[in-house]
């Protein structure tokens, strides 16, 4: 698999080590902030608004963004990129779900912490093994994704790329937890968005929308068609698998925490919008593709291969190669940290205290994350070199996490209801996704099953339901 | 079929909505910076 190099594989190592020591040299510089749980997990629990809403939407550009976006509208047209772009909803809806966070749950950790004051031990067991799995496969798609990046663009051998790009996450969240995160996230978030204008802009002025229109009339009117049944499917289950991922991951649940009170709302409302237009710019470069010649030989690699293309053009040499690969470096960096941050966090709070009843008093703490950080990181690491289909599992998990919309809603606004009929209706809204997924069409895994747990969430609302436990304040970790 | 209008006005303010970030996130931060809300 390879682009037209424009770059040789020396300038991209440098380029990704260059990108690589300035993280990590952040991370540590943020990382002195860093005094205790609460420093380290949840960045002082004082985020601002530019920097919470900075990390929530860095987070959500993940390598999908920049290479499957300009898949969808290659395949699906202008569906295609509203179906991906649906994706900033989840963002914009997890605002007021926010408010009611920090008001449940003001001294929370994780996500977990949720699940078990609401749903007892059986809802947090469930919680668990979807989020983890989720998370995990999430993490390693993010890693394969890296790995075959730097060897499309910059000749980087994959394993050895995938890799790098996975020791300096984990180098910088290592050193400054959460701080180091939502600080890379921000310059991490201008780069993307940067990238992504410009681009566009080459694009642009070599052949405008209303060109690039025409020869899609003239030699795929499919992809113009209001009534396209497969992409309005795509539209509505993307929609659904975002309010699930959004709803239920402890990477935005860690970020509510993180946030001031006022701040949370507005930040995650505002990641939205800020998110929302990205595919859409994405898949219009995809689209110029034939109108500009580009020979497009893997779909895959639409988008880098025509912004190589255009940016080639416009007599950037191998500036053309370098901006690409620190783009995408970028959107997959900054998904990466939070997992790692994220996912440890969970290891840490639900299970080494939660679970085991650990000790995190004084320099334990410290050792104890690090020892999550790193299994996360070499789990993900063992799976990424496996070649192992991970994708799969992460694209089938819209059932998933789809089946945690209604529990997660219910929990947070209601007062009541019957939690053995909310939890029975995770169990069978993931099974119903996963056996839609794959007997019947995968567009439609994630809205059967969210389908399913919404029947039986509002129908534990008259069935016998009973009071939820009144909330109880988190102990400190340390 | 979408018409060429609506394709147009999609791609186009896409763009500048995705500028508009940027340029939303620079003056957020430096408004944090002198309120000495960033964190």
């Amino acid at each position: 698999m390879s682009l037209a190099v424009s770059m040789s594989p020396a300038t991209g190592w440098t380029v990704v080590i260059v990108l690589g020591i300035i993280w990590v040299l952040l991370g540590i510089y943020w990382g002195r902030k860093a005094k205790g749980s609460e420093g380290f997990m949840l960045a002082g629990r004082n985020v601002g608004l530019s920097l919470g809403a900075a990390t929530a939407m860095a987070t959500w550009v993940t390598s999908n963004t920049m290479m499957v976006a300009p898949v969808l509208a290659l395949e699906k047209g202008v569906w295609g990129m509203l179906a991906y772009a649906s994706a900033a909803f989840g963002l914009m809806l997890f605002a007021p779900l926010a408010i009611r966070i920090k008001r449940l749950l003001p001294d929370g950790f994780t996500a977990g912490d949720f699940f078990r004051q609401r749903y007892g031990r059986a809802g947090w067991t469930l919680f668990i093994l979807i989020t983890l799995l989720y998370s995990i496969t999430w993490l390693v798609t993010m890693a394969i994704a890296g790995g075959k990046l730097l060897e499309a663009l910059g000749g980087i051998p994959y394993a050895q790329g995938m890799t790098l790009i996975l020791t300096v996450c984990v180098l910088y969240t290592l050193f400054g937890g959460l701080f180091a995160v939502i600080g890379t996230d921000f310059i991490q978030s201008l780069i993307i968005l940067i990238g992504v204008v410009v681009i566009g802009v080459m694009v642009i002025v070599r052949l405008d929308a209303g060109e690039t229109y025409r020869h899609v009339a003239e030699h795929q009117p499919a992809l113009l068609d209001v009534m396209m049944p497969v992409a309005l499917l795509a539209f509505f289950n993307n929609m659904l698998f975002g309010f699930g991922e959004v709803f239920h991951n402890n990477v935005w649940w860690s970020r509510a925490f993180a946030m001031r009170e006022k701040v949370a709302p507005r930040a995650f409302f505002l990641s939205g919008l800020l998110w929302f237009p990205i595919p859409i710019a994405a898949g219009f470069i995809a689209l110029a593709a034939g109108p500009l010649g580009v020979n497009v030989t893997d779909a895959s690699k639409v988008g880098p291969v025509v912004a190589e293309h255009v940016l080639g053009q416009a007599g950037m040499g191998a500036m053309a190669g370098i901006l690409i690969l620190v783009v995408l470096f970028c959107s997959i960096a900054s998904s990466i940290d939070s997992l790692l941050a994220a996912t440890s966090d969970l290891l840490v709070k639900d299970i080494y205290v939660g679970l085991f009843k650990g000790n995190l008093s004084g320099r334990v703490f410290r050792k104890v994350v690090a020892v999550a950080i790193l299994s996360v990181a070499l789990i993900a690491w063992i799976l990424a070199l496996s070649g192992w289909n991970v994708a799969t599992v992460l694209y089938s998990a819209g059932g998933l996490v789809s089946s945690l919309i209604w529990p997660v809603i219910a929990g947070l606004f209601w007062k009541r209801c019957n939690r053995g009929l909310v939890l029975a209706g995770v169990v069978l809204g993931c099974s119903t996704g996963y056996y839609c997924f794959f007997m019947i069409e995968p567009y439609i895994g994630a809205l059967s099953g969210g389908a399913v747990s919404m029947f039986f969430t509002i129908l534990s609302r008259y069935v016998k339901p009973k009071p939820f436990p009144e909330p109880e304040p988190e102990p400190s970790l340390t | 079929m979408f018409s060429e209008t609506f394709f147009s006005v999609m791609i186009t303010v896409g763009l500048v909505w995705t500028a508009l970030g940027a340029v939303t996130l620079i003056a957020l931060l430096i408004r944090d910076w002198i309120r000495n809300e960033l964190w």
